[in-house]
C-alpha cells in the first residue's frame, strides 16, 4: 500500500457537480474530496481486505443471533433501549434484509486488517466511494482496477427486496447536505432497480393514527432512514416504526451491530481473531495503550486514547451518555503525515468495495479527506 | 477485475434535469379535486392548468389504462356496466368507464392529472403508482361532479415526531 501524489484534473469541481451531481466535495471551506494524492494497493492486499471483511460480516452476523438468542441480558449489555428489544428481535426472526454496512479498518498491507468499528445502521462516505473515484480512475487510468463494485451490488440488492409494489420513501434529515447526497443517490440506485421512489426530510414524516404519511398524504409503506436506529426508537413516533407500521431499511436488527459495544461481544464471541482489536466494556481490561469510545457516537466524537491512566489524544463531541467501550489501541498507518482509514463496504452483507479517508490526525473525523484509490 | 462494469446515474448530475419532470407520478397530492368535466376544473382553477392537466390524464388514459380483451374480465375488476368498448391501433378492447379527472398540483410545483374510473360498487378509482387507488365513490350511479364523494380525508396527520434527536448533535450519517 503506497500513497503517491498525482495531479488533479483541471476541471475537477465542474465535473463532479455538473456531471455527478456531487455537491459536498467541499465541507465548510474545507476541502473533502482531494485527488491531488490517490493510493496504490496491490491485488494480494486488496484480496486480504476482501477476504477480512467477508469474515467480519459473517461474524457480526454470527452475533446478532446470538443476541437475539440470549435476549434481555445481552441487550442490556448493548445499552439498547428496552422498547426496541422485541422488534429486533422479530425483524431478524422475520429475515429482514439489509442493504450496506461500512466497516473501518485499521491497515498497511504488513498484518490483517483490524476492524476499528462497523456503521452499519447509518454509513456515509457511499456515493464517493461508489461513483466518484470510479469516475475518476476511469477518466485518468481506465486500464486500471479498483476494488469497487458498489455501484452494481447496491442496484442488484434493491432487486432482492421484494418491495417492487411498494413506494420506497427516502428520508434525512433537513439541509444537511452530506446526507441528502448520500440518500439521493442510494434513491438513484433504486430507481435503476426500478422501484418506486420518494424523498422526504424526516422531520416532515407524518402519523395518522394507523400509518405513516408524506407530504402528500401518501401512506409510506417503505421507509428507508439515513438517521440512526437508537434515534428514532426514543422519538415521539417511534413506538409506531416499532410496532411495524412500515418497513425500514436497515432493519432493526442493525441496532445490534450500530452500537460500539458490539466490538467487546464481537471479541468475547471471538477473541484473539486476526482482524480483532482486544475490546471490553470495562475499563482496565486492556494494557497499555487504550482508546476509549462512546457506545453511540459518530464521526469520531468524544474518543479518548489513554496511556496507561493518562490521557494523551482527545475529541470533543456530546456523545458517552450511554457508557463506554475500551478497545486496545493500534498504531495507525502513516503516510506522509495522512492518517488513512479504510472503510469496507458491505452490500446485502457481501464485500462490495473500499473508500479511504485520511486525517492529518490518527483520529478520523468529519474534516478528513476523501481519497481515491487503485489497484494493480 | 473488482470495479464496477459501469456507473450510470439517472437521478443525480447531469441525468437529474430530465427526469425530475417524470418523478412522483402516482402521488396524490393532498390538493388534489375530483372534475367530472374539463370545463368544471377551469371554472376553478384557470385554462392554462385544466387544459395542461386534462392533456396529461389523456395521456396516461390513452398509453396505461387497464384494457380487456373480454367484457368480463373488465367487468369483474370494475364491476358490471362500468366497461366500455373503444377502438385502438391495435384492435378493439375493453376499458373501466372513464367518469373525469382527479387533479391539482405536486408540491414541487408540477402539474397532477389522473382519469377517474368507476370501480366495483360505485367506487371512484385512479391509477397511482401502478396500482389502483380507491378515493371516493359515486352516489346511485350518478355521474357529475355533486355524486361524487371522495374517500374520507385524512384529518389529523400529526407531523414532527422524528428528527429530534438531530438538532442536538452536529452529525448524522457516521
Amino acid at each position: 500500500m503506497q500513497r503517491l501524489s498525482v495531479t488533479p484534473r483541471a476541471d475537477w469541481r465542474a465535473h463532479v457537480e455538473g456531471d455527478l451531481g456531487f455537491a459536498f466535495h467541499t465541507i465548510d471551506g474545507a476541502l473533502y474530496w482531494d485527488e491531488t494524492a490517490c493510493y496504490r494497493l496491490t491485488a494480494a492486499e486488496v484480496d486480504e481486505i476482501e477476504d477480512a471483511t467477508q469474515e467480519l460480516e459473517q461474524m457480526a452476523l454470527g452475533l446478532v443471533d446470538r443476541v437475539v438468542d440470549t435476549g434481555e441480558q445481552a441487550f442490556e449489555r448493548l445499552r439498547i433501549p428496552r422498547v426496541a428489544w422485541e422488534a429486533i428481535a422479530a425483524s431478524w426472526h422475520s429475515k429482514e434484509r439489509n442493504l450496506y454496512g461500512r466497516m473501518d479498518l485499521a491497515y498497511r498491507g504488513d498484518g490483517p486488517p483490524k476492524l476499528l468499528e462497523y456503521n452499519a445502521d447509518t454509513p456515509t462516505a457511499l456515493f464517493e466511494a461508489a461513483v466518484v473515484q470510479w469516475d475518476w480512475l476511469q477518466a485518468t487510468s481506465p486500464e486500471r482496477d479498483q476494488f469497487n463494485s458498489i455501484h452494481e451490488r447496491l442496484i442488484e440488492a434493491w432487486t432482492k427486496f421484494g418491495i417492487r409494489a411498494k413506494r420506497v420513501h427516502f428520508a434525512a434529515v433537513r439541509d444537511h447536505a452530506e446526507d441528502n447526497g448520500t440518500i439521493e443517490y442510494l434513491r438513484d440506485t433504486a430507481t435503476q432497480a426500478r422501484l418506486e421512489t420518494a424523498r422526504i426530510a424526516i422531520e416532515d414524516i407524518g402519523w395518522d393514527g394507523q400509518t405513516f404519511r408524506d407530504l402528500d398524504n401518501l401512506t409510506i409503506d417503505v421507509l428507508f432512514k439515513l438517521y440512526p436506529w437508537e434515534w428514532l426508537v426514543r422519538e415521539e413516533f417511534g413506538q409506531h416504526l416499532l410496532s411495524g407500521a412500515a418497513q425500514v431499511i436497515e432493519p432493526a436488527w442493525k441496532m445490534v451491530l450500530s452500537n460500539k459495544a458490539a466490538l467487546a461481544l464481537l471479541w468475547e464471541m471471538a477473541p484473539d481473531h486476526p482482524n480483532l482489536l482486544p475490546a471490553f466494556l470495562e475499563p482496565g481490561r486492556v494494557g497499555g495503550k487504550v482508546v476509549r469510545k462512546p457506545i453511540y457516537s459518530r464521526e469520531g466524537a468524544n474518543i479518548q486514547v489513554v496511556d496507561t491512566g493518562r490521557v494523551v489524544a482527545e475529541t470533543d463531541g456530546g456523545y458517552g451518555a450511554e457508557g463506554f467501550v475500551y478497545q486496545a489501541h493500534v498504531e495507525m498507518p502513516a503516510f506522509d503525515g495522512n492518517y488513512p482509514v479504510i472503510g469496507s463496504w458491505v452490500i446485502a452483507s457481501q464485500a462490495a468495495g473500499i473508500g479511504i479517508r485520511e486525517d492529518t490526525t490518527p483520529i478520523t473525523r468529519d474534516t478528513s479527506r476523501f481519497v481515491p484509490h487503485f489497484f494493480e | 477485475m473488482k470495479k464496477s462494469r459501469s456507473v450510470r446515474l439517472v437521478l443525480l448530475g447531469s441525468a437529474g434535469v430530465a427526469l425530475a419532470a417524470c418523478d412522483d407520478g402516482g402521488a396524490l397530492p393532498a390538493n388534489a379535486q375530483f372534475y367530472p368535466t374539463v370545463n368544471e376544473c377551469i371554472a376553478e382553477r384557470g385554462v392554462a392548468q385544466c387544459e395542461d392537466a386534462k392533456a396529461v390524464a389523456d395521456r396516461t388514459r390513452a398509453t396505461e389504462a387497464p384494457r380487456f380483451s373480454r367484457r368480463e374480465e373488465c367487468e369483474q375488476e370494475f364491476g358490471v356496466g362500468n366497461c366500455e368498448t373503444r377502438q385502438t391501433a391495435g384492435g378493439s378492447f375493453f376499458f373501466p368507464l372513464m367518469m373525469g379527472y382527479m387533479m391539482g398540483n405536486m408540491m414541487n410545483g408540477g402539474r397532477y392529472a389522473q382519469p377517474v374510473y368507476r370501480g366495483p360498487n360505485n367506487t371512484a378509482v385512479m391509477p397511482a403508482g401502478g396500482r389502483l387507488l380507491n378515493v371516493g365513490r359515486f352516489d346511485n350511479l350518478g355521474a357529475g361532479r355533486a355524486a361524487f364523494r371522495p374517500a374520507p380525508q385524512i384529518t389529523t396527520v400529526s407531523r414532527g415526531g422524528f428528527g429530534g434527536t438531530a438538532a442536538n448533535y452536529r452529525t448524522v450519517g457516521g
